[in-house]
């Protein structure tokens, strides 16, 4: 594949949701093989065997995890983009504190403002480390010594041009 | 009404009586403009001067790069197919879980109930969705990796992922099961491609 792009909106819930399934999958099952096989009882064979338990066990949980912070936060970013009718950080860091509530509805008031805070904190990190980076990387990019045309050449602006015309 | 009307002509008669307007070629006169408003399919365009039975209003038509496959890869597809397996798998067993609970809540009444049935719902949702996106997610790499490994995307990939997804998903109990899974995801994948390529088959049946 030579490039990829996201998805128009509604269909990227979807992707998102796989994304970010196949991300805390893989990342999930990397972290328990480590910590599974550090809290097996000694000797290779039954750290080899504990690591497999642990990931076989606890990678979908954290996939399944992330597939619905995933899931829900492309929804509300859709339904923002769909209400504001524009994109930019604001939606991203709405709908993460938005997730972050509804994922937190069971467990209380507190708990969701919590819960929304850290979701709306955690995604104005990302979204500000983003602009960051472009504007960093558009840096390189800026001409070290630009030289201007002179503009006094080109003689005065006509005036009179098309006045009778377009009325 | 009428006085717009009026409005717009006298706008009309300055227009002539200027000829060196944009409009004077056409020859500043209204019935200048000669354009053929019949032809052999109704209406036409005045401006673009086509008949537009020349152009394509059915079916798009897709510009693709020489070399290319007619659709997206596996790459393309990955998230979407795990996505849509793990939104499945989702909706499969929250409806799976309010049938459990509207059968296991009986006894239980109003807020308790509602925190229960609530909690069964998650619970069985969260269980199916792992499982299928699991499935999905060994399969759809077991395809990557094929199709990257071999460099070539036909049939063999989607079966070969199939036939080791099963094996792997039943790798941990015991090689009896082990082997039934495979033989299960060798079965779905074949049956899968047989349907994909049902066309070329029935071509091939025919000619003998």
């Amino acid at each position: 594949m030579e490039e990829y792009a996201r998805e128009p909106c509604p269909w990227r819930i979807i992707d998102d949701c796989g994304g970010a399934f196949s991300m805390g999958c893989i990342g999930g099952g990397l972290v328990h093989s480590i910590l599974g096989a550090r809290n097996a009882p000694a000797g290779y064979k039954n750290r080899l065997v504990g690591s497999f338990l642990a990931v076989k066990h606890k990678a979908p949980v954290v996939g399944g995890n992330f597939a619905v912070w995933g899931g829900l936060f492309s929804t509300f970013d859709c339904a923002l983009v769909h209400i504001r009718k524009k994109e930019d950080p604001w939606n991203s860091i709405t709908s993460g504190a938005m997730t972050g509530a509804v994922l937190a509805a069971r467990n209380g008031v507190f708990a969701m403002a919590a819960s929304a805070t850290v979701g709306g904190v955690l995604l104005a990190m990302i979204e500000g480390i983003g602009i960051l980076m472009t504007r960093m990387s558009a840096e390189q990019f800026r001409p070290v010594n630009p030289q201007m045309e002179d503009p006094s050449q080109l003689g005065p602006k006509p005036t009179s041009f098309g006045d009778s015309q377009y009325q | 009404m009428t006085d717009r009307t009026t409005e717009f002509d006298s706008n009309m008669d300055q227009q002539t009586f200027q000829p060196s307007s944009i409009f004077g070629a056409y020859g500043g006169g209204n019935s200048g403009l000669s354009v053929p408003v019949t032809s052999g399919l109704g209406s036409i365009s005045p401006y673009m001067n086509v008949d537009p039975s020349y152009l394509n209003l059915g079916e798009p038509q897709f510009i693709i790069p020489s070399g290319q496959a007619r659709t997206r890869g596996r790459f393309e597809f990955f998230f979407s197919h795990i996505g849509g397996s793990v939104m499945t798998g989702a909706v499969y067993g929250g409806l799976n879980g309010l049938r459990l609970s509207i059968s296991e809540t009986k006894e239980l009444k109003g807020k308790v109930k509602f925190s229960q049935m609530l909690t069964l719902v998650t619970k069985q949702g969260a269980a199916s969705a792992n499982v299928v996106g699991v499935i999905a997610l060994m399969y759809s790499l077991f395809g990557l990796g094929l199709s990257w490994g071999r460099d070539t995307e036909d049939e063999l990939n989607t079966i070969g992922a199939g036939t080791l997804t099963g094996l792997l998903y039943k790798s941990s109990a015991g090689v009896n099961k082990m082997l039934r899974g495979g033989a299960i995801g060798l079965g779905l994948s074949t049956a899968w491609c047989l349907y994909q390529s049902r066309d070329r088959l029935k071509a091939t049946i025919g000619m003998n």
